[in-house]
């Protein structure tokens, strides 16, 4: 999957993305906002924010800046930014491989749905990092490869067929955990039967990601 | 100045990461001081990526 395909794919899906994903994803979306911290968090980056199905549901003292590499999705984001009365809320088109904020700018850093549908899904952990503040909580909620052989099948066998709509099928979350050195607090199992995770961590110290040493698993 | 300041205080040029400044001359921009790239503002959304920055003098409107 290289940008310029995925750049083309979702600019097909932005008209109809809300009515094919709305429902199956608004369960995992919402428990995102269940692991923010206690304290409403002041500043929040989300990442690959698309038509900003999540923007409604932010409290409107949190400030959140929204970004993603699709125009076409943002457009749409524009305009629910104007229907729901958001103010607290700023778009950026932008690449996730290369934010363009300085290190620990944001409480929070989101990305829901995003890191199969890019050509670098470490990259973009590695920047998510950079850009939370120590002691931030930074959450991604995406859909992994089953640890259950015969799933693990059917879902490598279909992903040819999802990659021209701009996602992949068969990210594996162990090897991308160690490819990127990310210690999770916790993983919690959402949307339907638990097939896509949300990944909970805490930014304990400033400084960049360690990788762990050696080749992750199935690479 | 139809971009926020508090957003304009965290956002740096992709290419550089020096801090960018707002413009509105021949449509909206943000410049980049250090290596003179402009990006441009479109229907209020800043496009900060490298391959829509314009470089040197102003031209077209975004």
């Amino acid at each position: 999957m290289d940008q310029a395909s995925i750049d083309r794919a979702y600019a097909r899906l932005s008209r109809h993305y809300d009515l094919l994903f709305e429902r199956v994803f608004d369960g995992g979306r919402r428990r995102i906002f269940r692991a923010l911290p206690d304290r409403p968090a002041a500043r929040v980056l989300e990442v690959g924010v698309g038509t900003g199905l999540s923007l409604p549901l932010y409290p409107k003292t949190t400030r959140v800046v929204g970004i993603d590499y699709s125009g076409d999705m943002l457009r749409c984001a524009s305009e629910r930014i104007h229907l729901d009365r958001l103010p607290n809320v700023s778009l950026l088109r932008m690449d996730a491989t290369n934010l363009v904020f300085p290190d620990g700018t944001f409480d929070a850093v989101i990305a829901a749905y995003v890191i199969s549908a890019t050509p670098h899904p470490e990259r973009v952990i590695a920047e998510m990092w950079r850009v939370c503040r120590s002691g931030g909580r930074i959450l991604f909620l995406n859909h992994f490869l089953s640890e259950n052989t015969l799933l693990a099948r059917v879902e490598r066998g279909i992903n040819r067929w999802t990659k021209p709509w701009g996602f992949r099928t068969d990210l594996e979350l162990a090897g991308l955990l160690q490819q990127t050195g990310l210690r999770p607090d916790r993983i919690e199992r959402v949307n339907l039967f638990g097939m896509w995770r949300l990944v909970v961590c805490t930014k304990r110290k400033a400084g960049s990601l360690t990788p762990a040493t050696g080749s992750p698993p199935g690479t | 100045m139809p971009i926020d300041k508090d957003l304009l205080d965290i956002l740096a040029c992709p290419a550089c990461r020096t801090p960018v400044t707002y413009e509105a001359r021949d449509g909206e921009w943000l410049v980049c001081a250090a290596c003179s790239r402009r990006y441009p503002i479109r229907d209020g959304i800043p496009v900060m990526l490298l391959e829509e920055a314009q470089t040197g003098a102003p031209k077209a409107s975004p």
